[in-house]
């Protein structure tokens, strides 16, 4: 993507409404209680039951951290009480067994990911146990390409534990930043050193992990452009191969940590815009590739190839490389993805704990996609991996008239066409480099329970 | 004769119009060489059932003989219960295809036998159309052919082949067997699982997705969730006939 000459401050501000970011279709709102472990359980023998069973996707949820940061607005549990996390392992050595149990063990898993929370709350030799455990009750892929990832807090680790983590198997990490400011961590909790951090980037490389990512988040209290674009640069000192730059979704109401944030220091609209404006202006003139939504590669980093050749995915944890996986989560509020269906774990520590404890998948709720929610949800990662949709594809293999289908869809795209987001061409849809940066607003128009229900949710706002 | 056989066959209605000569499978089904009238004759001896579901069963092993049936519409697979307690998959069965001659020397159904999709069958009373077949020459050559072909099939799943040529077979006459019911022989949508395909072909189930993959990755088939897509049919072909008896019928 070239930078556009001009940032399009009023597109975005115009199309800066509430929106959801689509790491799924139907999003997690669409869930309900009525998928139960039962109907879990029917997609995982229909899944094993496929002429060539998709491989696997492995995630674990581990949510304990040692102190609160203010934005966060994750599943997680702080605590300095090592026996509650140490407790939670029981159970989760537990689901490991009971969910390895239920799929083919000829599935292999290419993908596995910790996250949490803080997964490196945890020290070496537990996690190694994690992830002995997972070997023992799956079936690991041994190819070279498998992605084995990690969320790192910096602060919990440092060059010898950077190694280990690679011993015990994971080859991709993700570094938690945010931003390097001082006033700007003290007002967040989050006080992280900025050289050390450097360093266990460096030493991340040295230990062989493939692709270093670092996750920013734009819009936190007392955050200015000048203050960011410092972040960056020293960010871009050591040239990380992925960067997530997320938005701070000011919702105190929803998460309880973010009451902590003076709604006073938090960047108003306008400065929001410029963050934005000057992260990306930066890192595209670095040589950074803009995939989408949040998230830049370096360009000979797989997620950026993947864009160009179309292979680009999206998933819970945002873009992704991997081929069709199903994805099995594990741990309290642990997503899932089975077939056409999605599963979600218990969200409460407790009640996950005592469900494992009764011997019962700590099942929460679900949701079955049917034919249509099948059909958007291609159209919508269409827009979000490949920017481009093509009409013919759906055509074929949905067996639908794209126009016809999608009529009203099609005619709610128009203002955005004449905003200059995407152009809609007789057999084919793209988003311009503008809609790119809009991703979400393009995505809604397709979204049927958005188009049903236009009324108050709480989405963040797209910027 | 039709009411015992909706007693004993609950998913059979009693006595629908049926229209051999309308309907879809008329140029498979045993009265495709019979004339107008002695299709219409032939069209009493049928009974139509109700749609029937997944995992419901048309006959059980040991159940009386009573009547064969034609599958009308959907998919079934015939299995027995070795001595392991273990289904053994014997075959499966498409539109067209008939069901139930192995009862006939003992008069006693010897597999049992399930619908696989939501399905249909026309139900016909054996008796009866032996009669009708000593009178019509043309439907008896069609009976004997039937069931020479499933005979010969089953020879063929008993000579040692690798598993590539069992699968490549299997793919192959499932191909034939879709393209001739007017479907495309070059993808189609299997209803049956890799186990039922592992049991039927004495492979292990993982085999049978290790060689998919393989026929896949050598561009010979496109496999998606249960739907196979034959991208190379002549290689097929080639890999299904290797030092195998010869393909019967197709």
């Amino acid at each position: 993507m070239s930078t556009t000459t001009r940032f399009p401050n009023e597109l975005i501000t115009k199309y800066g409404l509430a929106g959801p970011r689509y790491t799924s279709y139907p999003t997690a709102l669409q869930f309900h209680e009525s998928f139960d472990d039962e109907a879990y359980r029917r997609n995982i023998n229909s899944s094993n039951n496929d002429l060539i069973p998709r491989p696997l996707s492995l995630y674990v949820h581990l949510p304990f951290c040692q102190q609160l940061c203010y934005y966060c607005a994750c599943n997680k549990k702080v605590t300095r009480n090592t026996q509650l996390a140490e407790e939670y392992l029981y159970r989760l050595d537990k689901e490991i067994e009971m969910q390895g149990d239920l799929f083919d063990n000829d599935r292999q898993v290419i993908q596995l990911h910790f996250g949490g929370g803080t997964p490196t709350y945890y020290d070496d030799a537990q996690l190694k146990h994690i992830v002995d455990q997972l070997s023992r009750n799956f079936l690991f892929s041994r190819s070279s390409s498998r992605e084995f990832s990690i969320e790192i807090d910096p602060r919990t680790v440092d060059e010898e534990r950077i190694a280990n983590l690679g011993d015990i198997g994971f080859n991709r990490v993700s570094m938690g930043i945010q931003d390097f400011d001082p006033a700007v961590q003290k007002a967040v909790n989050r006080i992280q050193d900025e050289a050390a951090t450097l360093r266990l980037i460096d030493a991340a490389r040295q230990s062989g992990f493939n692709s270093v990512s670092v996750d920013l988040i734009y819009g936190l209290p007392l955050q200015t452009p000048q203050s960011f674009e410092r972040t960056i640069d020293s960010v871009l000192s050591v040239r990380p191969d992925r960067l997530s730059v997320y938005n701070y979704a000011h919702l105190p109401h929803l998460f309880r940590a973010q009451r902590m944030i003076k709604q006073d220091d938090v960047p108003k609209p306008e400065v929001r815009l410029r963050l934005l404006d000057s992260t990306i202006r930066k890192l595209v003139e670095a040589g950074y590739v803009y995939i989408g939504m949040d998230h830049f590669a370096l360009p000979d980093d797989e997620l950026a190839l993947a864009r160009e050749d179309g292979t680009l995915q999206r998933n819970f944890q945002g873009y992704s490389t991997c081929r069709q996986t199903d994805l099995v989560g594990m741990g309290v509020s642990a997503i899932g993805k089975v077939g056409n269906s999605f599963v979600q774990n218990l969200k409460d520590i407790r009640a996950w704990e005592s469900s494992l404890d009764d011997n019962k998948l700590p099942v929460w709720r679900g949701l079955q996609l049917n034919r249509e929610d099948c059909i958007r949800r291609e159209v919508i990662s269409a827009i979000m991996c490949q920017g481009q949709v093509l009409f013919e594809k759906f055509e074929e293999k949905f067996d639908i008239d794209f126009c016809d289908h999608f009529a009203l869809e099609l005619e709610s795209l128009k203002p955005l066409e004449i905003d200059g987001l995407v152009e809609i061409q007789e057999q084919r849809i793209d988003v311009t480099a503008t809609g790119l940066l809009l991703l979400r607003a393009i995505g809604m128009k397709f979204d049927e329970y958005l188009i049903k229900d236009m009324h108050g949710k709480s989405y963040s706002k797209v910027i | 004769m039709m009411s015992s056989d909706s007693q004993q066959k609950p998913y059979l209605a009693d006595r629908q119009q049926v229209a051999c000569s309308q309907c879809v499978l008329s140029n498979l089904c045993l009265p495709r060489n019979l004339d107008e009238s002695d299709t219409e004759q032939f069209e009493h001896l049928v009974n139509k059932s109700h749609p029937i579901q997944p995992g419901e069963h048309i006959f059980r092993a040991g159940d009386k003989f009573q009547s064969i049936s034609a599958v009308r519409a959907g998919c079934f697979k015939s299995y027995i219960i070795d001595k392991n307690g273990e289904e053994q998959v014997l075959g499966f069965y498409l539109p067209g295809e008939i069901i139930g001659f192995d009862a006939i020397h003992e008069q006693t159904h010897k597999a049992n036998v399930v619908a696989l999709d939501t399905s249909s069958v026309c139900g016909l009373s054996f008796d009866s159309v032996s009669e009708m077949a000593r009178q019509l020459p043309l439907l008896q050559e069609e009976l004997f052919r039937v069931m020479s072909l499933q005979i010969s099939e089953l020879a063929a799943n008993a000579a040692d082949l690798s598993a590539d040529e069992r699968i490549a077979r299997l793919l192959y006459s499932l191909s034939s067997r879709f393209a001739s019911r007017g479907y495309s022989s070059k993808e189609f949508n299997l209803s049956m699982s890799r186990r039922d395909i592992a049991s039927n072909l004495r492979l292990a189930t993982e085999t049978v997705s290790r060689v998919l993959a393989r026929f896949q990755s050598a561009g010979i088939i496109s496999v998606n969730r249960k739907k196979v897509a034959i991208l190379d049919l002549d290689k097929l072909r080639e890999l299904a006939r290797r030092d195998a008896p010869s393909l019967s019928g197709e």
